[in-house]
Formats: structure tokens, sequence, C-alpha cells
């Protein structure tokens, strides 16, 4: 295994380098070496043990692949003559298979670990049974799920391709009106981005002013998006200087609570806070905003706002 | 010596002579004919014989035949007696038509898992720390094992050479437990 770097210790006495024994085994002694080194083989047994070493690591150093070109050739012509030598390589090709595949396994692991995983391997043909039946569950539960849940289909499908929030409109200069008649009132339902019409919620989307009382019919209304996780962005307009954080509570026109929660003004939405509500929270009817902010430790009704679902 | 006399297996007695020569305590001799056995066929294999074992086993034939007419006479090292008679087999084998190589084939699957059975045996018989050691040292390959010798060796509080001699050593009772051990599955 170790290259020819430095002699084996304590054996240096006989005199023959590490490389001259290696050049021995691999039959690559000159006319002139050869006669000297046999016969210090035949009568020093310090040598002796030496070229025994040697031929294992050689032995192992082919099995792993790491002999040189020239090695090589001479180890198939001049090294594997003898049927001894043939059972050395066997056993390094049987460490290079238990070691080089797991290195630095703790005593014992190595083994261990094999039987188990031969046991786990899909060359078992239990294991391959067992995989296929997995499989064909797998594949008829999802057709089930398609078939008879389309709303969770569709929810996995919202959660692999995130929802895109939406552009937070475009800063106004326009100061709180002091006028307490209802401005006229668009819906305008935001329109969806082509490649986004599989996966995305609708998002309609009012204007709503703060008023002291509904404004009757003037009450400024959406149409109910038809998907359950659509959206009915209600803008409450807010005074410029109202940096939130804003406590707002969704109510029927009754009073009954439906949604509650904390608003945060984004930084370029000038006098205006989206609110966000999930169009399965509403029904046709009338609704009221109440929003509310910190004054000081206090908290301060900052304005109603009133919408009608159509 | 005579075709006749070439073509005589060794007897008993020719080998028991051999035995003694090479050391009258038995034991020490069984080691010493074991050694110069295989020192002969890496000798015969550097040398590109393509039967180093078959030559081996004839070289100690002839000096086990010869050893009645020398043990008295011959006063040199015995290990280089056999050298002398090596010598002449290996010149008469380099006369002989050159042997057809055989095909490189690699082993078969029985023998590999055999193999493999026998080392993760032969693993477990090892102290805990020498198969941490032997785990670590055959980990990587290529570039990273030079990285990798060096955190062991300073792990283990000790030299690059000393930890490669180490690993060996370790290596050398994994191929002799692995042979065992594959003698014992085949029988």
């Amino acid at each position: 295994m170790a290259s020819n770097n430095g002699q084996f210790e304590q054996d240096n006495s006989s005199g023959f380098p590490d490389e001259m024994i290696r050049r021995f085994l691999l039959g690559d002694l000159s006319a002139t070496e050869r006669p000297a080194f046999e016969e210090r083989l035949l009568v020093d047994d310090a040598l002796a043990a030496r070229v025994r070493l040697a031929e294992l690591e050689l032995a192992d150093d082919y099995a792993y692949g790491q002999l040189s070109g020239t090695e090589r050739e001479l180890i198939t012509e001049k090294f594997l003559l003898s049927a001894d030598r043939e059972r050395k390589v066997r056993v390094s090709r049987s460490l290079r298979d238990h070691f080089a595949s797991a290195p630095n396994t703790s005593t014992g692991s190595a083994a261990y670990f094999k039987k188990v995983r031969s046991v786990f391997t899909i060359a078992q043909p239990v294991w391959r049974f067992a995989f296929a039946v997995v499989v064909l569950l797998v594949l008829f539960g999802a057709a089930l799920l398609v078939i008879k849940e389309p709303r969770i289909v569709r929810r996995i499908a919202n959660v692999v391709v995130p929802r895109r929030r939406p552009t937070p409109s475009a800063p106004r200069e326009a100061g709180h009106p002091n006028n307490t008649l209802a401005p006229e009132h668009q819906t305008t339902p935001s329109a969806m981005p082509v490649h986004d019409q599989t996966v995305a919620p609708m998002i309609v989307s009012v204007s709503l002013m703060p008023t002291a009382a509904s404004p009757g019919d003037a009450t400024p209304w959406i149409s109910l998006p038809k998907g359950d996780e659509d959206i009915a962005r209600l803008q409450l307009a807010v005074k410029l200087d109202q940096l939130g954080p804003y406590h707002v509570e969704l109510l029927t026109s009754a009073g009954q609570p439906v949604l509650s929660g904390e608003l945060i003004k984004a930084p370029d939405n000038g006098a205006q806070v989206n609110f966000d509500v999930t169009a399965r929270l509403l029904k046709s009817g009338d609704y009221q905003i109440r929003l509310s902010g910190d004054n000081a430790g206090a908290t301060e009704e900052l304005g109603k706002y009133y919408f009608r679902v159509r | 010596m005579t075709p006749a006399r070439k073509l005589h297996t060794l007897q008993q007695e020719e080998f028991d002579r051999l035995l003694t020569w090479l050391d009258p305590d038995a034991a020490r001799a069984g080691l010493n004919y074991e050694e110069i056995r295989w020192r002969l066929i890496a000798i015969l294999t550097s040398r590109g014989c393509r039967a180093p074992e078959e030559l081996a086993d004839e070289t100690i034939d002839r000096v086990a035949r010869r050893v009645a007419d020398i043990r008295d006479t011959y006063l040199g090292d015995k290990a280089l007696y056999f050298l002398g008679v090596m010598n002449n087999v290996h010149h008469e084998y380099l006369k002989r038509p050159e042997m057809p190589r055989l095909p490189d084939c690699d082993d078969d699957v029985d023998a590999k898992e055999q193999t493999h059975a026998c080392l993760e045996k032969c693993l477990d018989h090892l102290a805990p720390n020498s198969r941490k050691l032997i785990e670590r040292y055959y980990a990587a390959d290529k570039q990273a094992k030079i990285d990798l010798r060096k955190r062991i060796a300073v792990e283990f509080g000790i030299g690059i050479n000393t930890l490669r001699l180490r690993a060996l050593r370790i290596r050398e009772k994994l191929q002799t437990c692995i042979e065992q051990c594959l003698e014992i599955e085949t029988f």
C-alpha cells in the first residue's frame, strides 16, 4: 500500500533498500544485482521478513490500482506467477472491497452496517413487492384526492407556487377629506397577471372613507369573489400622519364580529391602509369596520367604515 | 544421476534425513524447510519462472537425495547449497520449451465470497487496536491515503514507517488466518 519511500524500520542491517526489494519482486533486478540479492535472501532472515512484507504491500498496491504502468506490466509477467501470490492478491482485493468503500468505520460497525444494508437492499424480492404496493397506494391516494377533494388540491397548489404579494397602491398626496358626504366609489377588481391565473387568488379592492354612520344607499360595495381564497382588499383612508399600528375590527351590520387584527401601513401607502379579508369570511350583506390606534398609551378610535358585499 | 533416478519420487526416509540435516529439532527443521522453500519460490518467480513451486520442490527433492552424501562433508550455509542446486534446476528449466501462459481469469464469485467471509472472521480475531489500525490504514486509496496515514500515525503516536510496518505485520497475520480459514471452508 505505501509507496517505496522509506525502509522498514529495524531491518536496515541487511543493506538492501526497500526500493531494491520491490524491484526484486517485480523481477527487475539487473544481472549484477541479482546474485548478491538472492544469496543474501537465502541466508538473511531479516531480509526474508522484509521481502515477505513487501510482497504483501505490492499485492495491496496492485489490488488498489496504485501501480505505475511499468509496474503493472511487470506484476503480471514476473510477480503473479505463484499460487501463493494469487492468494495474497485475492485477500488484498477483499480488503479493498471491505474497507475502501467504508472509510473510518469504527470497530465492528462496518460488518454490522453491511449486514443491515443487505437486509434492506431493493434486490430482496420482499422489498420489491413492498415497494410496488407503496407506489400503487400512493397513486390511488393521489387519484382519490384529485377527484374527491379539489379544494385540498388547490391549497396544495397554492403552497407549492408562492402567492405574489400585491403591489401596494401608489402613494397619494390627498389629505383626509373634511366633508361628511360619501364620495363616489368604484369597485375596481385587480387584473390578474396572466402567469398567475391558475394559482394566485383574485383580489377585489374597494376604497373606503371613514363616516360617522352608515351612508345607506351610498354605501360602497364590492362583488363577493367566487373563490374561497380570493381576497377582498378594503383600502381604508387614514390621516397621512397616522403611522399605526392600527387595530381593526370587521363586524356585520348587526355588530357581530367577523375578524379583527392589527394592521401596519405600508411606508409608501400614503394616507391609506389595506385591510385584506379572505372572501370565505364574507357573505352578501352590509359590514362595518372599526379602526383604532394607540395614542399616548390609550386606544383611540380613528374611524368607522361601511361597505356592502353583493 | 540416471534418468530413472530423476523420476524417482522422494522417499520418506530421504525426506526425514533432509529435515534432520536442516535441524536436529523436528519443529525447527520443519520451519527451516518451509522458509527455504518460500525463498526458493521467491527467487524463481523473480527470475520469471512460470512454475516456481514445481521447480522449488524439484530442488528440494534433489538436495534430499544428496544429503546422505554431503551431510558429513558440507561446511557452508545449508541454505546456500539449495541455491546452487536450484541454479542447476532453473538452468535445465530454461532449456525446456516455454510453457504456454494460462489466460488470466478473475476469481469466481464463490471464492470471493469465501475470502470475504474469512476476512470478516479473521478481523474479529484481531485485538481492538490492531483492528482499528488496519481498518483505517486500508480505508482510503490514491492521494487520500497519504494524508490519512499521516493522520493515523499522529493519532497512534508513531512514525509513518512504523505505522507501515505495523499495518503490514497485521496484514501478514490476516493473510495466514484467511488462508487457514479458507482451507477449513474448502474441506
